[in-house]
């Protein structure tokens, strides 16, 4: 660690440096010992933070001391005055901007090459960096963000995962008010409300709140008010708000709209307040509150999600370690009871952080990524300078010879390479406009509703600010380093043609194969990305999506207010459904894979919970045809059927996975199980058959075990059911006849998440596609940069050597010789980048490899076709300057020497 | 840069400030000036130890702080190691001149209506 630090003060000049060592060392050592700094992450913070504060005190130090040397080599020894300064500063930029201009004039495919490959390379930054920032990085407009903290909860005995959203019980929430570390809590219940009033009934997103909501987000609600105490006091008088959108959309924006009420299920509430446009929280249309009776709802039902705002003394590790103390209070009085107390944890976290927790890696090796394609630009244009001063040599010789200040020539050098760098960016802002106006088109429906915008803010056009003065830089500094060693007095007694040298060419070939290797990285990554979404794609999914049809039905308590109800109308709704041309099977379940939501804790007759985790497994109602709907099989015992009524004994499937995990070599048909839920385990059931596995927790995830509940045993617990059908014709054409069906049964009952199979598979893994296909386009991108590159510097090698080509050809060479020759030469440079490229990769492959699924970092195939793309593409790139070079005159290239 | 803590006519900037500040209670050393003004602040200002030894650099240039003995004997051997700070006269003159400047903007800001009700 010290060893970093003292890394890092070198870059201070040396006389500060001495001088302050041993404070610098012993203030590095106080930070190590500050609380705030222990731990990996609190670690990661502090050395962002050292790194910032050193490198930018580093950074002016050495700029203030590099001007005053300036001033001394420049012969102005007596100081100026700042404004005469200052003038004198600007007129010198002046006089450079429009000489670079003038160079630029002078060899505009200099100049266009230069602008458009920045313009591709600062464009996909800025492109990539704004939506990450609009979806990732900054994703709400809460004011001060990191202070909007979201609890987060772990129960090591069921699952190594911690969860925000809908993770606690009224309990736990009432457990974590007890510390003082918010000003304010609260904490919401997400479900789906039946809204009507209007034209048409809709379903609308909810969130039903324990306590008000706006002190918490820190905004004010656009018109009226946030809950009462009353209003949110179990059984309170009926309120409501609701959504912007929501307000413009059923209501029209009637600015009246506090004086009316609306129906929410059947009942009606007054409308208290009205969300300020942007302000999301997952989405929801429809603020109520809660209102049940909290003392009724047991320790381990635990559907809220909790959100508070950091009191201003605190901190999040200081919340952090309150809630730890919360934690092992609550573990020590209910351990007895429930046993997934046993070292479960509690943690403040950042809402995005909260939110996005899974999209934050992808992001920054995409950010990793398209940076690496601007450091191919950045080399290609350092070799495209170094060229051109190398034909400048005498010019700048002569500059030099007539008493201009080396640093005032490798001054004209930076403002010509800022001059493009900005140029560049100006067009890339341009190219990442575009994209980001296009970017809604990328965003699949359910995270649209979001309301997430990417856009050019302040932050984006600061970051392509910095990317361009990054990569003028960059660009000057080896052409400026190459024009200040110039010898005036050497380089104007030569021809001109031996300025260059041997170490010229040696700079620009490791710049090619740093190119390469760059290049190499990219396509190898996006080769990874694309296999294993090509894997997810062809994952045996267990079961077959095509012609699959499914929608989501909530039947309203009030109107279906028993079991036997909301079973008769599904069993009504199957029937007719199975009625229409070209449906095979329909059926209910309550979740279906790729994906599952519910599941419980159980129990299996006569055996001990052994090792550390507390079984869990998904718990899914589903109704007779749903194996034979999915095309799933009946490994052992058989399917539900007509036997299972609600009188019957309780019986269930599971699925292979069950069985392989929980009941080990156990005949699982003479074996009973039973579910802990609510207020502990429930009666024990019987299981009747084993059904084959599908992907129920994502496409690229193993199989969790499952429990399936028939419909008819499970109908008091459920209101809310997923239609599926199977059809042997396209599944959305049969919406409107299933609508109809619907409403042929009850004309107020909406039907809503209509999706067929594949949209739901594809959905599942939206971010390997979209992750790959960006990282696809980089790479191409990248390749096409260094193509570019390589061609220019084998023009001009082949240009410089165009006398010793010819001297060979003089003395028997053939064309094919000196063919071979110059893409030999190519290929060497090719096949060092590809070595280092793959090198690369693997160091970074443990990242990546949480990114890929199927396939291993080190993957043959893929890297014989990279290696292959690559040969293919470095051919192409020197065959022109090759052949130029095999065209070469003996005759007249000795005629110039 | 070294101009600004020269010349007592030009503002001096916010870190500076509270480093005068900070100092004004006693001698500290540079750790202890750190910590003085991230508490005052409530952590808004964060002195890393690049900025807060330049500061102290430039500040000992300009004279407005000279290094001294420290108020309390240090205890051990890690501490002894370390220079104290304390404002000299001509840092005291800076300070309150400084001072009287903010006060004077403030007084400024406070006489006109519109910003006293928090708008523009």
């Amino acid at each position: 660690m010290r060893t970093v630090y003292a890394l890092l003060l070198l870059l201070f000049p040396s006389g500060f440096r001495r001088k302050y060592r041993a404070e610098l060392f012993a203030a590095f050592d106080d930070e190590m010992t500050d609380p705030r700094h222990a731990g990996a992450s609190g670690r990661l913070r502090l050395w962002r933070y050292l790194a910032r504060d050193l490198v930018a005190s580093a950074a002016r130090q050495r700029w203030s001391a590099a001007v005053s040397a300036a001033r001394r080599l420049s012969g102005r020894g007596e100081p100026e005055l700042p404004r005469q300064q200052r003038r004198r500063f600007m007129e010198t930029l002046a006089q450079d901007t429009r000489y670079a201009f003038r160079q630029f004039v002078r060899r505009p495919g200099f100049a266009a090459v230069a602008v458009v490959s920045l313009a591709l390379a600062i464009g996909g930054n800025s492109l990539i960096f704004g939506l990450l920032d609009g979806f990732v990085f900054h994703p709400f407009p809460y004011p001060q963000p990191d202070r909007f903290i979201s609890v987060g909860v772990t129960f090591p005995k069921m699952s190594p995962e911690t969860t925000y959203i809908e993770a606690l019980s009224p309990a736990e929430y009432a457990d974590v008010k007890r510390g003082t570390s918010f000003t304010h809590l609260g904490a919401f219940d997400l479900g789906n409300r039946n809204i009507s009033g209007g034209d048409v009934p809709e379903r609308v997103f909810t969130a039903l709140l324990l306590d008000d909501l706006f002190p918490v987000v820190g905004m004010r609600p656009l018109l009226g008010r946030g809950f009462s105490k009353e209003e949110l006091a179990s059984n309170g008088p009926p309120a409501a708000i609701i959504s912007h959108r929501l307000w413009q959309s059923r209501f029209g924006g009637d600015p009246g709209i506090l004086s009316r009420s609306i129906r929410i299920g059947g009942q009606a509430a007054s409308i208290v307040g009205v969300m300020p446009a942007g302000l999301v929280l997952i989405g929801t249309d429809l603020w109520i509150p809660w209102g049940g009776d909290l003392v009724q709802v047991p320790r381990n039902v635990r559907p809220f999600t909790i959100i508070g705002r950091l009191a201003p003394a605190a901190t999040l590790a200081s919340a952090n370690a309150e809630l730890s103390t919360i934690a092992a209070q609550v573990q020590q009085s209910h351990i007895l009871e429930f046993k997934e107390y046993e070292g479960w944890r509690l943690t403040a976290t950042p809402w995005a952080t909260a939110l996005l927790q899974d999209v934050r890696l992808a992001a920054y090796v995409l950010l990793g990524a398209v940076g690496l394609v601007l450091l191919i630009a950045c080399a290609n244009l350092t070799n495209l300078m170094l060229a051109r001063s190398t034909t400048r040599h005498r010019e700048l010789a002569v500059r030099l010879a007539l008493g201009a200040a080396r640093w005032r020539i490798a001054r004209q050098l930076l403002t010509e390479s800022m001059l493009m760098a900005f140029a560049g960016a100006a067009a890339g802002l341009a190219i990442a406009y575009i994209g980001l106006r296009f970017s809604d088109a990328l965003i699949p429906a359910q995270f649209a509703r979001l309301d997430l915008k990417a856009g050019l803010n302040m932050r984006v056009l600061g970051w392509s600010a910095l990317l361009a003065a990054c990569t003028g830089l960059l660009v000057a500094v080896l052409p400026a380093l190459q024009a200040t060693r110039t010898d005036p007095h050497e380089s104007l007694k030569s021809d001109g043609r031996t300025g260059q040298g041997k170490a010229g060419s040696r700079v620009r070939q490791t710049l090619i194969v740093a190119e390469i290797a760059l290049s190499v990285v990219l396509l190898l990554g996006a080769g990874l990305l694309m296999r294993s979404f090509v894997n997810l794609q062809r994952a045996d999914l267990g079961f077959s999506p095509n012609g699959l049809l499914t929608m989501r039905l909530t039947l309203p308590q009030q109107k279906y207010g028993s079991g036997e109800a909301i079973v008769a109308f599904f069993e009504e709704l199957s029937r007719r459904v199975q009625n229409i041309p070209g449906v095979t099977a329909t059926s209910m379940v309550s979740q279906f894979p790729p994906l599952g939501f519910f599941s419980s804790q159980i129990e299996v007759d006569g055996m001990q919970a052994s090792g550390s985790m507390l079984p869990t497994a998904n718990t899914t109602i589903a109704s007779r045809e749903y194996f034979k709907t999915l095309q799933l099989s009946i490994v052992k015992g058989r399917a539900f059927g007509v036997e299972d009524t609600p009188e019957a004994p309780r019986r269930v499937i599971v699925n292979q996975a069950f069985v392989f995990r929980y009941l080990s070599s156990r005949d699982p048909l003479s074996t009973r199980m039973r579910m802990v839920g609510r207020g502990g385990p429930g009666q024990w059931t019987e299981i009747v058959g084993v059904v084959s596995d599908a992907r129920n927790n994502g496409a690229g995830m193993p199989v969790r075990p499952e429990v399936f509940i028939p419909m008819e045993q499970g109908r008091d617990a459920w209101n809310q059911l997923f239609l599926i059908v199977r059809s042997d014709r396209d599944g959305t054409a049969l919406v409107p006849s299933i609508r109809a069906a619907v409403a042929s049964i009850d004309p107020e009952q909406p039907v809503y998440a209509i999706q067929t199979m594949e949209e739901a598979v594809a959905l599942s893994s939206f971010q390997e596609r979209i992750s790959a296909m960006l990282l696809g386009i980089f790479a191409t991108l990248a390749l096409v940069l260094a193509a570019v590159g390589i061609y220019g510097v084998m023009s001009y090698s082949v240009s410089a050597r165009t006398q010793e080509i010819g001297v060979r050809m003089a003395i028997g060479a053939e064309q094919t010789h000196v063919l071979r020759l110059v893409l030999m030469q190519v290929m060497k440079l090719a096949a060092i980048g590809l070595v280092v490229g793959v090198g690369l990769l693997l160091v970074a492959g443990k990242a990546l490899s949480q990114l890929l699924f199927g396939v291993k970092p080190a993957d043959p195939l893929t890297i014989f076709g990279v290696t292959l793309t690559l040969g293919a593409v470095a051919l192409l790139a020197a065959w022109a300057p090759a052949w130029r070079a095999s065209r070469v005159d003996p005759i007249v290239a000795l005629r110039y020497e | 840069m070294r101009k600004r803590a020269e010349d007592p006519r030009k503002p001096l900037s916010l870190p500076v400030i509270h480093i005068l500040l900070a100092l004004a209670e006693g001698a500290r050393h540079g750790y202890a000036i750190k910590q003085d003004v991230e508490e005052r602040t409530g952590g808004a200002i964060r002195l890393g130890p690049g900025t807060l030894y330049e500061a102290i650099q430039r500040l000992l240039d300009g004279g407005l702080i000279e290094e001294g003995a420290a108020d309390d004997e240090p205890a051990n051997g890690q501490v002894a190691q370390r220079r104290y700070y304390a404002l000299t006269a001509r840092g005291w003159d800076v300070l309150r001149e400084e001072l009287r400047r903010l006060g004077a903007i403030l007084d400024h800001a406070r006489a006109n209506p519109r910003l006293r009700k928090g708008l523009v």
